[in-house]
């Protein structure tokens, strides 16, 4: 048994449990792939959905996330007030960003027609309530912020007179 | 520190917030974990409400072996009426609120995509290959379940069986991941407990200490902290809320449903007996009018056998039955209407039909899916099924399927056929 282990590098029931899910994870996919038309669509979406999210989406809301800090708290002379603020519009960025990804394609989508067609109704309205989302979310997180503003610069005043 | 900075993902200093680390991930997967569970019970729950094995039900595969895990042998119940709208909003619901949890857990444990050397053993290897399955086939089916509800097809592949076969994959490697990490989730919650971590304020969100004998997505190299842990799951929490009160408003309707702001379902239609939402208007669908005026007739059939035809007049002359019935789109919306109209079972009595057969409707659409439908003998035999002729005390209008359509407790929003020309018992 250590043996297989240092061979391996787990215990035997790791493999079996990895082999059993390999296994129907073959099945599904060999399934789906041969029941349809163009299967290398299906593997489109399936390794895009991974591309997508961990070298596009992921990248690129850390970048701005990054900018955003830098502008607001920058590391060097980072203050209370400047990572509240940071906060206050972390939040509704991320908010917005995730509604937008969600409902991207009633936002923005190209599907027009199809959707015309099945609902009777036209969907020009979920850019202007998306927008307006935005603005609330955006708005809100001010008001609370200017709220918490006197308390924060008490704070910051105590603790550079501590110092 | 700064001279510690990398810009090379494959470097631990490179990834340098301090609230990464395991009691993040496991308090993160903890909450995933339900969501992912119900949407997927209630997902295969679906398949089987389709009754698969009858008729030209099954969307693909044909029925019997091909058609997936089709084990089911039962046949989808009718009581409670509300039965498909629960456990189908249930599915949408919770596959939507599941989309910010699943973000922040990919988040937290991104580092490790990154880890260094990529493999360290034959098992570890193994369980990465089995984590491309696990995150791949998980946000697979999120992002095709969340476009085909908007109503927008850009796969080019069957979106049933696809959306269908990509959650078995994401089953069976989150099952196997669920088995290997569960000793990790254990170790983290007792190390840190939850609420000691959810109290710490700023100047006390610390980086996590290393599980001994684990590699985990805790840095080496952390900045100072912007964000404490609770507000950062606070987030994601309003965030998971917010999108599933969206779509809870189109399950629950009535006023509920003005909270589905951003949802195709969120929309008022006016207050008259026929607005309420379709899912496939009568302009789509290639029927033309005349086929719907006073010469219709309903064509009745005993298996393969013509045994007579019903003009609209002659149905309304029969026995009418009220029923207060939803209409469950897979959707993941619902609209719970009065619809009026003749017994199925009192059809099948008329012709001379044994109970205890099923029967297929067919629509007078020339061409697309769902243009019939078959019904399970516990569906016809149901006093609530019925070949409605109107709703709400007024005629069906064309959107919803004038001159017939049926309606039955429970049954998926497109089995309720509309524009009904045949009918066959068997």
């Amino acid at each position: 048994m250590p043996r297989f282990r240092a061979v391996y590098g787990a215990g035997p029931l790791h493999l079996l449990a990895v082999a059993a899910c390999l296994a129907v994870v073959a099945y599904a996919l060999w399934t789906e792939l041969t029941l349809i038309g163009r299967p290398e669509r299906w593997l489109i979406w399936f390794g895009g959905g991974i591309v997508a999210h961990d070298f596009l989406l992921l990248p690129l809301y850390s970048l701005l996330g990054l900018i955003a800090a830098a502008a607001l708290a920058p590391a060097a002379r980072r203050t209370r007030v400047g990572v509240a603020a940071l906060n206050h519009f972390r939040f509704p960025a991320l908010l917005a960003g995730l509604l937008l990804l969600v409902w991207y394609p009633l936002i923005a989508g190209p599907a027009g027609r199809t959707f015309m067609r099945a609902t009777g109704l036209t969907k020009d309205v979920y850019l202007d309530r998306w927008l307006l989302l935005t603005a609330a979310l955006f708005g809100l997180s001010a008001l609370v912020f200017v709220c918490r503003l006197p308390r924060l610069r008490r704070r910051e005043r105590r603790m550079r007179s501590a110092l | 520190m700064q001279s510690r900075l990398s810009l090379n993902p494959f470097r631990p200093q490179f990834w340098r917030s301090p609230l990464r680390g395991p009691w993040l991930a496991s308090i993160l997967s903890a909450a995933l974990l339900p969501l992912l569970a119900v949407c997927a019970v209630t997902g295969f729950v679906s398949h089987w409400a389709y009754d698969p094995d009858l008729g030209n039900n099954a969307v693909f595969g044909g029925p019997g072996p091909g058609n997936g895990f089709d084990l089911y042998g039962l046949d989808w119940p009718t009581s409670p009426a509300w039965l498909y709208a629960a456990t189908q909003g249930l599915h949408v619901i919770t596959g939507v609120a599941a989309i910010p949890i699943l973000l922040a857990k990919l988040w937290t444990v991104v580092p490790k995509l990154f880890e260094a050397p990529p493999v360290r053993s034959v098992a570890h290897g193994l369980e990465r290959l089995s984590l491309v399955f696990l995150v791949g086939g998980t946000l697979f089916v999120m992002s095709t379940g969340v476009i085909n509800i908007q109503l927008w097809y850009p796969f080019g592949f069957g979106f049933v069986s696809g959306h269908y076969y990509g959650a078995i994959v994401m089953v069976a490697a989150l099952l196997l991941h669920l088995g290997l990490k569960l000793p990790v989730l254990r170790d983290a919650l007792r190390r840190d407990g939850i609420s000691g971590r959810l109290r710490e304020d700023l100047a006390h969100t610390l980086p996590e200490p290393d599980l001994p004998g684990r590699h985990t997505s805790a840095p080496s190299a952390a900045a100072a902290p912007t964000l404490t842990r609770r507000a950062l799951l606070g987030g994601v929490a309003v965030a998971s809320t917010g999108l599933g009160a969206m779509v809870a408003g189109q399950v629950v309707g009535g006023p509920f449903a003005d909270l589905a702001l951003l949802a195709p379902r969120g929309r008022g239609r006016g207050a008259g007996p026929n607005d309420f939402p379709v899912n496939k208007t009568f302009a789509s669908v290639g029927i033309s009018r005349d086929q719907t005026g006073d010469d219709w007739r309903l064509l009745l059939h005993h298996g393969d056998r013509f045994v007579g035809r019903m003009s609209r007049d002659e149905l309304l002359a029969l026995p009418q039955t009220t029923a207060e019935l939803p209409i469950a789109c897979v959707e993941g919306w619902s609209t719970t209407q009065s619809w009026t109209g003749v017994r199925l079972s009192e059809l099948a009595r008329l012709i001379g039909v044994e109970p205890g057969g099923e029967m297929e409707a067919r629509s007078m659409q020339p061409a697309g899916g769902f243009r019939r439908a078959t019904l399970n003998p516990g569906q016809v035999a149901d006093p609530h099924s019925l070949l409605a002729l109107s709703v709400n005390g007024a005629p069906l209008s064309l959107d919803h399927g004038y001159p017939a359509r049926i309606i039955a407790p429970a049954v998926p929003g497109v089995h309720c056929t509309k524009w009904v020309g045949k009918l066959v018992f068997s």
